[in-house]
């Protein structure tokens, strides 16, 4: 009917909307714009922050492979794993034809990802620092996965909820904290860390927050120096919560005479993932019952 | 002599294709062969070409580079404790090394920069040894030993102040991963000449092996044949540390295995340890990635978990 060249010409002009719109893009946290043709359909997650964000994007029934300590969902202890963060099985990864690998900025070993980047693996390096980098990523994640209403939603989410604990607290009564990471040798957060952040955020004030490292180790004699009136650290399943028992020599300090020694559950703080609201409003909890005493 | 030389040959050919067919994914005889005709799956020829091959190649190479380094210091400083790294060699390397991570710099610079580390080592040891003007195998070791002190003294310190975070990256490379070695060429070709250039002087290093005294009245030239020998050394040391970090054990052990199988005589025992090392490291890094993966060991605590025994039983069977 019409002359062939005119129906091929149609034929494209038809499809190079879909051929377009299936194009997947989003920008990952190096400032690399990374592409797929199509949405991630097998991803490969190489930290146990990214199984736990890729998750909360929706996308957690396209992973196929994880790293040592993926333990959050429990849905995801049942994936097969290829390595730890620090020592990836390439061969592995390679096995299961991932058509997208999260990688994550500072855990995963540069030599094992330049040589993944060399072998053409779709990379997505992630690590969110900040409350608006973990609504952020998990929206980029979800839009290379294909997953954008669930991922879009849980942003969100998350979103209201931390601004909501902002709004409650910013008049709060400022409290001197110390966040204890590790007991020997003894570690502590800056503001610059996100569990700093989560203190500052309930309105408390670290009072290691101005120190120009990420984890910084100190002497108990600052932290005397200091006297925070409240000491929190993180509590470890099983183990036993004893790390907090060294203050208690100190009946000195404000935070010992007070009996202000809290634990948290170590996990969720420690990863920035959406799991931070619910220790966010504990720790702020926490911060409320000091302020009490 | 040959013999055991073609022998120590096909166990290295058969170690290395055992290496190439283990791994997470395990390729067999069939499927090898589909890979090296060019057909095969894509999955096979990626896992080949671009992952196994390189890092066997490069483990070969380095296990090479150290047993030969290890005899050369052996004979050097006629000392059976001697190894490569005796000398601080490892230590200044893992200080250029761990410099280059500390401040965030790439994979090529870190090899570098480990590079340069164990050549400032040598020199420094050497300068040092060198002293008043003339010195002795004992002087040269003793300021080995020291400065290598001072090297494990500075690793030490950039260990406790780096962030938590860059650790376990300083401490494989402090265990020695072949994983690091991005292109086997440079070592194998520096063993390769290593090995050309080493060979005409065995004779030599035969009578040096008696004592310096004995050899310059046998018409060897004692000094310069002892710079070279600690200058050759030193470079495979510092080509074998820079390809897969310190990895320990073999320059020291591979050397006394073969001369309870094969005798004292250089000529042998230095190609041959070029083909044991390598050997032992192809078969110790294969069982670093396999033993338990999808976990990735160290070769290094291989190296010394299978070495041991064989040593021991070596030593037994030769009383």
């Amino acid at each position: 009917m019409t002359y062939w060249p005119v129906k091929a010409l149609l034929c494209v002009l038809l499809f190079l909307p879909v051929m377009v719109w299936a194009e997947v893009c989003a920008e990952d946290e190096k400032g690399a714009q990374v592409c797929l043709p199509e949405p991630a359909k097998r991803i490969v997650t190489l930290s146990p922050g990214a199984t736990e964000l890729m998750f909360a994007a929706g996308a957690g029934d396209k992973v196929v492979a994880v790293v040592n300590y993926s333990d959050y969902p429990p849905a995801a202890l049942k994936l097969p794993l290829v390595g730890n963060h620090t020592r990836i099985d390439l061969e592995a990864l390679l096995a299961f034809k991932p058509d997208l690998v999260v990688t994550w900025v500072t855990g995963n070993p540069p030599a094992q990802v330049e040589l993944l980047h060399e072998l053409g693996v779709p990379l997505f390096s992630i690590e969110p620092r900040t409350f608006e980098g973990v609504s952020s990523v998990i929206e980029r994640l979800s839009v290379l996965a294909g997953t954008e209403k669930e991922g879009f939603a849980e942003a969100e989410r998350f979103r209201k909820g931390i601004a909501e604990i902002s709004e409650k607290y910013l008049s709060a009564e400022p409290i001197p904290v110390f966040y204890q990471v590790w007991e020997t040798p003894l570690m502590t957060v800056s503001n610059d860390h996100l569990i700093g952040k989560v203190l500052q955020l309930c309105g408390g004030i670290n009072v290691f927050g101005d120190m120009p490292r990420l984890v910084p180790r100190i002497s108990a004699e600052v932290v005397l120096q200091a006297d925070p009136h409240v000491i929190l650290a993180g509590s470890v399943e099983g183990a036993s919560d004893d790390e907090l028992d060294h203050w208690k020599d100190y009946s000195g300090m404000s935070a010992v005479a007070r009996g202000n020694l809290f634990f948290v559950p170590a996990s969720p703080i420690s990863r920035p993932t959406p799991r931070l609201l619910e220790a966010s409003q504990l720790i702020c909890q926490k911060l409320d019952i000091a302020r009490e005493r | 002599m040959i013999r055991s030389l073609l022998c120590l040959g096909v166990v290295a050919l058969a170690a290395v294709l055992l290496a190439l067919a283990l791994g997470s994914v395990t390729i067999p005889p069939l499927g090898l062969l589909d890979v090296i005709q060019g057909e095969g799956s894509a999955l096979h020829r990626t896992l080949l070409w671009d992952l196994r091959l390189p890092r066997t190649l490069a483990a070969f190479a380095t296990g090479g580079l150290l047993a030969v380094a290890g005899a050369l210091m052996q004979v050097l400083l006629r000392n059976p404790l001697a190894d490569p790294y005796v000398l601080g060699l490892s230590g200044g390397a893992a200080v250029g090394a761990l410099l280059a991570m500390l401040t965030g710099m790439g994979t090529l610079l870190i090899s570098g920069s480990a590079f340069a580390g164990a050549m400032l080592a040598t020199v420094l040891v050497f300068g040092l040894a060198h002293g008043t003007g003339s010195w002795t195998p004992s002087r040269l070791l003793l300021t080995g030993v020291v400065v290598a002190a001072g090297w494990g003294a500075v690793i030490t310190l950039m260990l406790a102040i780096t962030p938590s975070y860059k650790l376990p990256g300083m401490l494989y490379w402090l265990m020695g991963d072949v994983s690091y070695a991005r292109t086997p060429w440079p070592p194998l070709i520096v063993l390769a000449l290593s090995i050309v250039l080493v060979l005409p002087l065995a004779r030599n290093l035969n009578v040096l092996a008696r004592g310096p005294m004995q050899a310059a009245a046998l018409g060897v030239s004692v000094r310069p044949l002892e710079w070279t020998i600690y200058i050759l050394a030193s470079l495979l040391t510092a080509t074998a540390v820079t390809t897969a970090g310190s990895i320990g054990f073999v320059g020291l052990i591979v050397p006394h295995m073969l001369r309870l199988v094969l005798g004292n005589d250089q000529r042998i025992i230095l190609p041959a340890c070029a083909l044991a090392g390598g050997t032992l490291l192809v078969l110790a890094d294969t069982l670093a990635r396999t033993v338990i993966a999808p976990e990735q060991l160290p070769v290094g605590v291989i190296t010394a978990l299978l070495g041991v025994p064989t040593f021991l039983y070596l030593l037994h069977r030769s009383r």
